[in-house]
């Protein structure tokens, strides 16, 4: 297993570097740089600015040295935007947030998602399948940016339990994580009922039912197990998503997390955060799927490392 | 993600079929009998949906408590800094204002310029030097008094080329400061400050000018301190790092999040400024915006989204205001390219424009429609002339005689032109279209590009007919017309006119105030003439504010007016 993870830790050194390299040429190449507004800086500040922000260098010399920092120092660079943070500081303070947000909407999606789709699938075409199945169905419709404002509306405008946005005490966190937890639950709640009747009509659970097995441990030590590798292999992609893709949960409700930083860096051309966002969430994709590669191995024992 | 697994274990896409029998949804399309729980299953979804309510009621606060003086404010971009030198959006000055003043500081409904740092000034009989007096009892935040030097190092650091300060051409009516700041000049002394003791402080300008004030009211002519700046470097705008010499301190800087000032107890008028702290909550869309100042938590919003400005009018008039904006919307010809090089073509493009139409029927936010370049704001006084010159009221058979003098008859032959613009200018640009294709019979392609993408086209030349917006930095046409004088950033025609340069530059040279006007009419009616530009309308902002908010001034320049703003319930 070591093997296994030493050699996709160095397969991961390419695809990172090809990364970088290609976001760097790729936004400098986009028309329109950090200091285009639509009232013209005179060309005397331009120039000034080029300077300041080592943009008069060649093209190639700026790769270098931005390469050259981060590999030796970590430095991701110091922001276009906002001149008086670095990019380090940027994504250790909203990395956290986004961290938080997808933790707790996680924990819910996982909470809620499975315990309807093992309902779901034990009481199979009854009134409890169909409920929690149309339940999952209806939270894979509703997009979040019409969950959210709904949940604005009833909860915090007409019932004022809840504030309609921000992120100042932990009662903010609740509407948020519950709108981005519904929709994952959902997928969640639809992948363990098909995985789960998939293995209750195994051999192995006829068996263990035939040695007098109880339905609890048949359910939840035997079936369970192999039920949830559909939910495993979707978890990986899926925590990346919530964390690459909390920008619309993040603009209904104004939480200042990573996912608009990334969103909004590509708009205001700042380069250095643009790459400083990507390289994280390039690490954290090609770590999580990793992850997930073990635990399904460690799930499945049909599956090895090789 | 949508994937299922078949009976032999294999990943498979998902048949619509099989997705909806597992949810029950075709049984109650009438595949199946539903049962009687699935209907009441449904009964109660639709409930929930239909019951969102749409008033917005709210438990009010206790009606004795007296009002805390707490204002809470959108803010809608996030500043880059709190640094007057890097500011350049009207958005970082919101806060910048109520932390540091200048040495004389903007008024509200465009009076002139009112003392701040400065108490008072003469201004020599040439109109060249101003002389500022210095308040003796101005401190910064951190106890220090507020001197002349502090003003002196504040625009050497403005001017010098390294600081990059975007804004620095604001201060290029000084002696000097433009060969100072694009590094032709090394020796600052020469530059036209000077601090002849620690209260008072004298500007030399290049040329006279009665503008003067207005600009040394405008931001990065607002002092920092700089042995702060030294000591903290870019982190110095920081909480607890910051030193400002305004009304109020920096308490709290969540990025993106909320900024919060409290009041300065040292601030010289602190006797005058009645709010005790002001949070500006980060904002970046506006239903998000208006959804919190629904449930309470906000009490003035930068704007209103469109759709929901008619329920305000009907429902809740005493909390939509609105203001006219110092911004003109137009749509700029690319005079290099055939058949946009003929004033002919551009005029009759121009005139068969229904800027009336376009206000009332399609932008319905208060704007008003554009028949010049300068709006009302920046005019001198006594200069209330809609049109200038030439009009520019539609006029579809002067404008098919013009095209078809130019050669096109009819639309006939006249090339398919791209007619771009950035996001907001969707619905606006559509509707010009189909007025150009019914008054004209000529065809335009729409365009729409991402916001700095379309303003490099613009600036690059890569464009046919495009829409953008002039916004000037300062109370002065001189701010707007140089824009189009020749091989200037702005002049997104890139259209060149020496009569109409030297307009521009008479106008600049000229210190009487009614004679300056004069020219920057005639040169502003050469302008409209030549029609390198299709001015559509006045912009202007809509806004909700509880009842509760007093003293509030709305500015065209988008200035804030922190002193008389207080917090009262009736």
């Amino acid at each position: 297993m070591l093997r296994f993870i030493a050699r996709r830790l160095l397969e991961t050194i390419p695809v990172l570097f090809i990364i970088v390299t290609a976001t760097f040429f790729m936004i400098r190449f986009v028309p329109g740089g950090p200091f285009t507004a639509e009232k013209a800086v005179t060309p005397e500040v331009m120039r000034n600015l080029e300077r300041a922000y080592n943009l008069d260098k060649p093209l190639w010399r700026q790769y270098a040295g931005y390469l050259g920092k981060v590999v030796f120092h970590g430095d991701l660079g110091p922001s276009f935007k906002y001149p008086n943070r670095t990019v380090n500081e940027i994504i250790a303070d909203k990395l956290p947030v986004s961290l938080e947000l997808g933790a707790l909407s996680l924990a819910i999606a996982l909470a809620v998602g499975l315990t309807l789709g093992v309902l779901a699938a034990i009481k199979r075409n009854t009134w409890i399948d169909y409920l929690c199945s149309s339940v999952a169905m209806i939270g894979i419709c509703v997009p979040t940016f019409v969950l959210g404002p709904l949940l604005v509306l009833t909860l915090a405008i007409h019932y004022g339990w809840f504030n309609a946005s921000g992120w100042y005490g932990p009662i903010d966190r609740i509407l948020p994580s519950l709108t981005l937890g519904c929709v994952y639950a959902a997928y969640v709640a639809r992948l363990t009922r098909g995985g789960m009747l998939e293995v209750l009509n195994q051999d192995y659970i006829r068996t263990a039912r035939a040695k007098g097995a109880s339905e609890v441990r048949v359910i939840f030590r035997h079936a369970l197990r192999g039920g949830l590798l559909p939910v495993v292999s979707f978890l990986g992609p899926a925590i990346a998503g919530i964390l690459t893709g909390s920008f619309v949960i993040e603009t209904i409700f104004q939480i200042p997390g990573l996912g608009r930083e990334f969103v909004n860096s590509a708009f205001n051309r700042d380069y250095t955060l643009v790459l400083g966002t990507v390289i994280l969430y390039a690490t954290l994709l090609i770590g999580l799927n990793l992850v997930v590669d073990i635990v399904q191995v460690w799930l499945n024992p049909k599956l090895k490392f090789e | 993600m949508c994937g299922s697994r078949n009976s032999d274990g294999r990943w498979s896409g998902l048949s619509p079929r099989r997705w909806f029998e597992g949810t029950g949804l075709l049984s109650v399309l009438g595949a199946t009998r539903p049962t009687p729980i699935q209907i009441t299953f449904y009964c109660a979804c639709l409930c929930f949906f239909a019951a969102i309510p749409s008033g917005c009621k709210r438990a009010d606060p206790a009606p004795d408590a007296p009002i805390p003086q707490v204002l809470r404010i959108s803010q809608r971009n996030e500043p880059a800094d709190l640094d007057p030198a890097r500011a350049s959006l009207p958005d970082e000055l919101f806060i910048i204002r109520a932390l540091s003043e200048g040495l004389v500081a903007p008024s509200p409904d465009h009076a002139p310029p009112s003392p701040a740092a400065a108490e008072r000034w003469e201004i020599s009989p040439d109109q060249c030097t101003y002389t500022f007096h210095l308040r003796r009892n101005a401190r910064w935040s951190n106890g220090e008094p507020v001197t002349a030097a502090d003003f002196l190092e504040s625009y050497r650091r403005v001017l010098t080329p390294a600081t990059a300060a975007p804004k620095a051409p604001l201060l290029f009516m000084v002696k000097n400061a433009r060969a100072f700041a694009s590094g032709e000049l090394r020796d600052f002394s020469a530059v036209g400050f000077l601090a002849p003791d620690p209260y008072t402080f004298v500007v030399r300008l290049e040329h006279p000018s009665s503008r003067f004030l207005a600009y040394a009211a405008s931001g990065p002519w607002i002092p920092v301190n700089v042995r702060t700046v030294a000591r903290f470097d870019r982190t110095w705008t920081r909480p607890g790092h910051y030193v400002g010499n305004g009304a109020f301190t920096l308490a709290e800087w969540q990025p993106h999040q909320r900024i919060v000032v409290r009041k300065n107890p040292a601030y010289h008028d602190a006797a005058r400024i009645r709010l005790a702290e002001i949070q500006f909550l980060a904002f970046d869309n506006g239903d998000a915006e208006e959804r919190a100042f629904r449930a309470g938590q906000l009490d003035v919003t930068m704007a209103v989204p469109h759709t929901k400005l008619d329920s305000y009018r009907r429902e809740h008039p005493a909390e939509l205001h609105h203001a006219p904006l110092a911004e003109t919307r137009y749509l700029t010809f690319n005079t290099t390219r055939p058949p946009l090089d003929d004033v002919r073509v551009r005029r009759a493009l121009s005139l068969a424009i229904d800027r009336d139409q376009l206000v009332q029927r399609v932008l319905q936010g208060g704007q008003a429609p554009a028949f010049r370049l300068v709006p009302a704001a920046l005019r001198a006084p006594g200069d209330s002339a809609a049109h200038l010159g030439s009009a520019f009221r539609v006029d579809s058979a002067a404008a098919r005689q013009l095209l078809a003098a130019a050669g096109f008859p009819g639309g006939r032959g006249f090339p398919r032109l791209e007619l771009t613009s950035w996001m907001i200018g969707a619905p606006l640009t559509e509707v010009i279209q189909a007025m150009w294709k019914k008054e004209l019979g000529i065809d335009v392609a729409l365009v729409t590009r991402e916001a700095r993408v379309h303003v490099a086209a613009l600036r690059d030349g890569h464009y046919d007919i495009g829409f953008i917006t002039a916004i000037p930095d300062v109370a002065d046409p001189a701010n707007l017309l140089d824009d189009f004088t020749t091989g200037s950033p702005g002049n997104y025609p890139h259209w060149s006119d020496a009569r109409y340069d030297a307009l521009v530059a008479h106008a600049a040279l000229t210190p009487d105030p009614t004679l300056q006007a004069g020219y920057q009419r005639e040169a502003e009616a050469r302008l409209l003439a030549e029609c390198p530009l299709a001015p559509l309308y006045f912009n202007a902002t809509n806004w909700l504010m509880r009842p509760a908010v007093r003293g509030w001034h709305p500015d065209a320049l988008w200035t804030r007016f922190y002193p008389d703003i207080y917090l009262h319930e009736d």
